[in-house]
């Protein structure tokens, strides 16, 4: 009930502030566009390249997107805890008597289903202007990205619990977040590395959620048109225990920081 | 009636530490790669605060003011001792504290400036358990109590200082608490919107029986406001008591004598009772100034006495009266202030 009402306080804000500054949202999807295909045409000279690249362009740039909700998600809770602390706003929050944790889960959630809308057109945009095929299956694209949510804000809490306490490390996750974004849209490329390196690869929160999005989006086409279940997919196993460990460890850890910060007297301040 | 305190403070320490790389060390001052300080904020803190009550924290810059707040508010965790919300532990039973205060804290931004008034009391308050036609019914209530009604509409960004301050009291308040915390609620603030936050804290406490912690630096609001103080120096309580009681404190021992001249030297020196004697050319007159003894007896004999050697010198007595002291006097001779 409680994660509800807050829920429901995220999202009428978040659609106050959408509504409001609707000028900036739309703008803001406009450069993206412009930014994306000025990169994708930088890359390829003419037409007929980028008929024979499109689809491997187009298995980056939904790499690249994947990247991007790794990124606005984890710095949610690093860069944008961070400005929370500065200003003051995290201190209202930590007066919630529904506690950090569901204030977050809730702030997120509102969060990752914006970013997922704005980028879904984005990637409409791309693909009508790249000859990309998506294939929908809302079903299988719902839970892996159900899956994505969840594997990213477990480790988003880890992040969180130490910029609670220590606030600084919110500029260290940026690097971090620059390293998601990296391998998101070169997820494919795991499968080429030694084999320590593809374990390590493995548990990072990104590279499975990218594959499994990418196979349920693009690679499961078949020549004859049809997809294959992501249930044949590998990936998608090992992003159902790295979504299950992280948000354990993420959520466990995040509780263990706030009290400590508490101790240090850092909650809410910067 | 419940004569428990509402907020009770018991033995409570909070011990902070920094740790600093390549800097001097404190002692030594010779640079050292790594450095840990520590930093008492709070020694053994304890007072109560009573149902309905307005209690003021005063207390230089430092002195453990704001940390006392924010354990209150279960935002830092006590080194050692508790403290207790209407009978619940602050640190153990925290999200049930939470239920039951509103905070207010000092220069942070309490409230969304992209959204209204209305839409920020929506806000807080479904982050605060309150929702449907209970949380709109007391949005607009507040704003009336509060005279925000003709700005329920504006973006907080367009509103000025005193009024965003006015509207961080409203969420404080939009979960209905029995208790509110407010840090420096007029720093900065004019007179004006200053005068209307004293009126409704007032307000507040007398009409709906809400208790106040109020900490600051002003003494006039202090003075005008706190049914109770308590002085804090350097993370110790060095007074708790209630406003009168404490400006009777010092003003009773300090007399004020005009005289006609200045009378000659060794004229009041080694009086009993008389603590202290200063002497102020003032115009045609002379100002004496003239502590003595608190306890009654030796008061009246003490001042029988400068009297009478007083008139032995022939100086002429002009007018005699007791100093009425204001909070800031108390405080500065609490405190330890030399100018005092």
């Amino acid at each position: 009930m409680g994660f509800l009402l807050v829920l429901k306080a995220e999202i009428v804000r978040g659609l106050i502030i959408m509504r409001r500054y609707w000028f900036a949202t739309i703008t803001g999807l406009m450069i993206s566009y412009g930014f994306l295909m000025l990169v994708i045409l930088a890359f390829v000279s003419n037409q007929a390249a980028l008929a024979q690249w499109s689809e491997s362009i187009f298995d980056k740039v939904v790499g690249f997107l994947v990247g991007m909700l790794a990124m606005g998600l984890v710095g949610m809770f690093s860069q944008g805890l961070q400005g929370m602390a500065r200003t003051g706003e995290l201190e209202q929050v930590c007066m919630s008597p529904h506690g950090l944790v569901t204030n977050f889960l809730a702030r997120s959630l509102v969060a990752a289903v914006m970013s997922i809308l704005t980028y879904t057109i984005l990637l409409s945009l791309l693909a009508a202007s790249l000859k990309g095929k998506i294939h929908l299956d809302p079903l299988a694209t719902a839970l892996v990205l159900a899956l994505t949510y969840t594997n990213l804000i477990g480790f988003g809490f880890m992040v969180g619990g130490l910029v609670l306490v220590f606030k600084q490390t919110g500029q260290i996750a940026m690097i971090i977040r620059l390293v998601l974004l990296i391998i998101a849209i070169g997820s494919e490329e795991v499968a080429k590395l030694p084999a320590w390196f593809r374990a390590i690869a493995h548990c990072v929160p990104i590279t499975d959620a990218a594959i499994s999005l990418k196979y349920v989006l693009i690679k499961g086409q078949q020549t004859d048109g049809q997809f294959s279940s992501i249930l044949v997919q590998p990936s998608f196993y090992y992003l159902i225990l790295n979504a299950t460990v992280w948000t354990l460890i993420g959520i466990a850890c995040f509780r263990y920081l706030e009290n400590w910060s508490r101790d240090k007297g850092t909650l809410g301040a910067y | 009636m419940n004569m428990d305190p509402i907020i009770r403070v018991d033995d409570v320490h909070k011990t902070f530490f920094t740790h600093h790389f390549f800097s001097k060390g404190e002692k030594t001052g010779a640079r050292c790669f790594h450095e840990k300080r520590r930093v008492h904020a709070v020694k053994g803190v304890e007072f109560g605060i009573q149902r309905g009550e307005i209690f003021g924290l005063l207390g230089p810059n430092g002195a453990g003011k704001t940390t006392l707040v924010k354990m209150l508010s279960g935002l830092v965790r006590p080194t050692s001792g508790h403290v207790y919300v209407d009978g619940l532990d602050v640190d153990r039973q925290r999200l049930k504290v939470l239920r039951k205060i509103g905070v207010v804290l000092e220069g942070t931004r309490t409230s969304i400036w992209p959204l209204t008034p209305l839409e920020n009391l929506a806000y807080f308050g479904n982050l605060k358990d309150v929702s449907g036609k209970v949380l709109k019914k007391r949005s607009h209530e507040l704003l009336d109590f509060i005279g925000l009604s003709d700005k329920k509409d504006v973006q907080v960004r367009r509103l000025s200082r005193g009024q965003k301050q006015k509207l961080a009291i409203c969420i404080a308040l939009v979960a209905d608490p029995d208790v509110i915390l407010l840090d420096e609620p007029t720093t900065g603030l004019d007179v004006q919107s200053a005068r209307s936050i004293k009126d409704r804290i007032i307000e507040m406490t007398r009409e709906r029986n809400k208790t106040a912690l109020v900490t600051t630096h002003d003494m006039g609001v202090a003075q005008e406001l706190c049914d109770r103080i308590g002085i804090i120096k350097n993370g110790e309580l060095a007074a708790c008591k209630p406003t009168d009681e404490l400006l009777d404190l010092f003003s009773e021992q300090v007399y004020e004598l005009r005289l006609d001249r200045m009378p000659p030297d060794g004229t009041l020196g080694s009086i009993e009772g008389v603590l202290d004697v200063n002497f102020e050319a003032q115009g045609d007159e002379v100002l004496c100034v003239a502590a003595i003894e608190h306890e009654y007896a030796l008061r009246s004999e003490a001042l029988y006495a400068m009297l009478a050697r007083l008139r032995e010198r022939g100086v002429q007595l002009h007018s005699v009266s007791l100093r009425q002291q204001n909070l800031e006097n108390v405080f500065l001779r609490v405190t330890g202030d030399p100018a005092s």
